[in-house]
């Protein structure tokens, strides 16, 4: 199997002799068993487990952590592990969450300290009826409409500032340092400003998206290759013919780029924004509310609606760039 | 696009021109205000709706004149623990504490990253992963936690911080770590040079500017972190103090204030790192 792929023979790889290696795959197994069966013994339990099963479960997870490194190792050297690459990550987080069950059920932490993954799980699907109000008016109202408003104000200013070398020089200067201002001290100006509901926390996405996307198309417009613009030149392409032709397409990946930040940042701000007054709805205003008093699985669980949101937002931006940029240099073949 | 001597024209007029536009926000914010506070029969040492815009008390956009009064009223005394400096000095200090955790920490993962391959597969999808994440969210309950294990004062601040910085900061130094070509990596060889002197010699020299840049992105990440922690907690100093001090007062003129000074402070910390780099990385000069 080693010499599946001839064109790496010579390489001076090592050749990994055989299939996966037995014993790490037998070690993998049997500690993700072990803390499972602990898990499933330990369900309706409420006593700290004895001294023996919890070295049990230390030494479980231990033993699968090492079956799994050397289970990666062979996958990484192997040239029949490509198709599996994705399996060491997955069973990284699989192994985190199984060995977090079984040690909290152990030691019988409080859920009021540390809720184990499942007793997350439960209160996101119990509490699902809050949480989807709050992801609407956090995603929807709050972080989209303020995306959307900033990108749409960025757009026009980034190009009358990439047609005026005076703003240029004026106004870049200010456009890159406002990116290391931090978002709280936008958020109760504009609370007051705007109110507690969602038109603020939309005012803060809005101007926190607004800076990357304008400093971003503005060097896209302008660190364009001279001799593109020679080349339209020689063609006798008219102004607007250069614009339409070389500068937007040139400004494009690092638009995308922008909208691929603009998408974290986004999030950010509306959450972080509702830390700092709400209407009694949204993601930030939960997790806050509940960290304060202690109901950690609900925080767990916003936060896991959140994230998910975040990447299926960053997501979506990413396929749009490779719909729309698929000619660029950085997604060739 | 950094400020240059020659953007400096353009720069001051641009500055000129956002002052003037701010006189006439002034007017049509607190306009409506002044209005209705001289109907209710409100006494104000002023005549007209148009000059009371400038002096109402509790203001939609506060007037130049109530911006400098307030700056000046937070400002000093310097050590006074109820103005800015102490307090942004703390959380300045919180953040810097942080990014140097953070870059101690993720030094380590970056090592291990560089170093094993299974590391790398096993673990790095997930630090990517959380670039795209509010991670900021977990940082109320993180500190409410640490408190309850007995984690206080600046320390937990330092290490929202920390945890925010991290995962740019390992993403930085393995990409550093691994930037030297193999034509400088041959030389080594042919110098005879150990795996630890190459590591020493070549390999860190060459994270330095990635670090500085995972760095550069960061600091205000870090930032908002100390602030969130400070107004997370029971706090005795920090902007984040102040800042949750002022929304229960709805003192608008120290909201204001405090947004220039924790904008000021952002800038400021951004300006240190740039200036550490300098000193740590002479050569790319």
């Amino acid at each position: 199997m080693a010499t599946l792929d001839p064109s790496l023979a010579g390489t001076g790889r090592r050749a990994a002799g055989g299939g996966p290696p037995f014993a790490a795959v037998l070690a993998l197994t049997a500690g993700h068993l072990l803390l499972l069966y602990f898990v499933l013994l330990w369900w309706d339990r409420s006593e700290v487990a004895s001294a023996g099963w919890r070295f049990a479960l230390f030494l479980a997870t231990l033993v699968a952590a090492f079956g799994l490194s050397r289970l990666a190792g062979w996958i990484a050297e192997h040239p029949a592990g490509r198709a599996i690459r994705f399996l060491p990550a997955a069973f990284t987080m699989i192994l985190a969450l199984l060995a977090a069950e079984a040690l909290l059920r152990a030691y019988q932490v409080p859920a009021g300290l540390i809720p184990t993954p499942t007793e997350v799980l439960v209160v996101l699907w119990q509490a699902r009826d809050v949480l989807l109000q709050d992801t609407w008016q956090t995603f929807v109202m709050e972080a989209v409409v303020g995306f959307l408003i900033g990108v749409g104000v960025a757009l026009p200013v980034s190009l009358l500032i990439a047609r005026s070398g005076f703003l240029q020089q004026g106004m870049m200067p200010y456009a890159a340092a406002f990116s290391s201002i931090p978002i709280p001290a936008l958020a109760p100006v504009f609370v007051h400003m705007f109110g507690l509901d969602w038109q603020s926390k939309a005012a803060v996405v809005a101007v926190t998206v607004f800076f990357p996307v304008v400093v971003n198309v503005v060097r896209g417009l302008l660190e364009i290759d001279p001799r593109l613009l020679d080349l339209m030149r020689s063609y006798a392409a008219n102004d607007r013919q250069v614009f339409v032709k070389a500068r937007v397409p040139n400004a494009l990946p690092f638009f995308f780029n922008a909208l691929k930040l603009g998408t974290t940042l986004a999030m950010i701000g509306a959450i972080v924004g509702e830390f700092f007054g709400a209407t009694g709805k949204g993601l930030g205003f939960r997790i806050q509310i509940e960290a304060g008093r202690f109901g950690f699985d609900i925080v767990w669980a916003a936060i896991i609606v959140a994230s998910a949101l975040g990447i299926a937002w960053f997501g979506l931006v990413a396929w749009l760039e490779r719909r729309f940029t698929a000619w660029h240099v950085s997604l060739r073949e | 696009m950094r400020a240059r001597l020659g953007n400096l024209g353009p720069m001051a007029a641009v500055a000129a021109m956002a002052v003037l536009l701010y006189l006439p926000l002034v007017v049509i914010a607190n306009y409506p205000l002044a209005q209705r506070a001289l109907e209710r029969g409100a006494v104000m040492d002023c005549d007209g709706p148009l000059a009371c815009a400038f002096s109402l008390r509790n203001p939609v956009v506060p007037a130049p004149g109530q911006l400098l009064a307030g700056i000046y009223n937070l400002l000093l005394p310097l050590d006074s623990p109820s103005a800015i400096p102490i307090n942004a000095f703390w959380t300045g200090a919180e953040t810097l504490v942080g990014l140097a955790l953070a870059a101690l920490v993720g030094f380590l993962f970056a090592v291990g990253l560089v170093l094993s391959r299974a590391f790398e597969l096993s673990v790095l999808p997930w630090i990517v992963a959380s670039q795209t994440v509010p991670i900021i969210a977990l940082a109320p309950m993180l500190v409410v936690l640490l408190g309850q294990y007995g984690v206080q004062g600046w320390l937990p601040k330092a290490i929202i911080a920390a945890y925010i910085a991290f995962f740019p900061v390992t993403i930085g130094l393995a990409k550093g770590l691994r930037s030297p070509d193999s034509l400088t990596l041959d030389l080594m060889k042919t110098y005879r040079a150990t795996t630890l002197q190459t590591f020493l010699k070549v390999r860190l020299p060459a994270s330095l500017p990635y670090l500085f840049t995972a760095f550069r992105i960061s600091t205000a990440a870090a930032l908002i972190g100390a602030i969130i922690a400070e107004m997370s907690t029971i706090s005795f100093y920090g902007l984040g103090k102040m800042l949750s001090e002022n929304a229960r007062a709805s003192d608008v003129v120290g909201t204001w204030v405090l947004m220039i000074a924790s904008a000021a402070l952002g800038i400021l910390l951004v300006a240190c790192v740039g200036w550490v780099e300098r000193l740590v990385t002479p050569w790319r000069r």
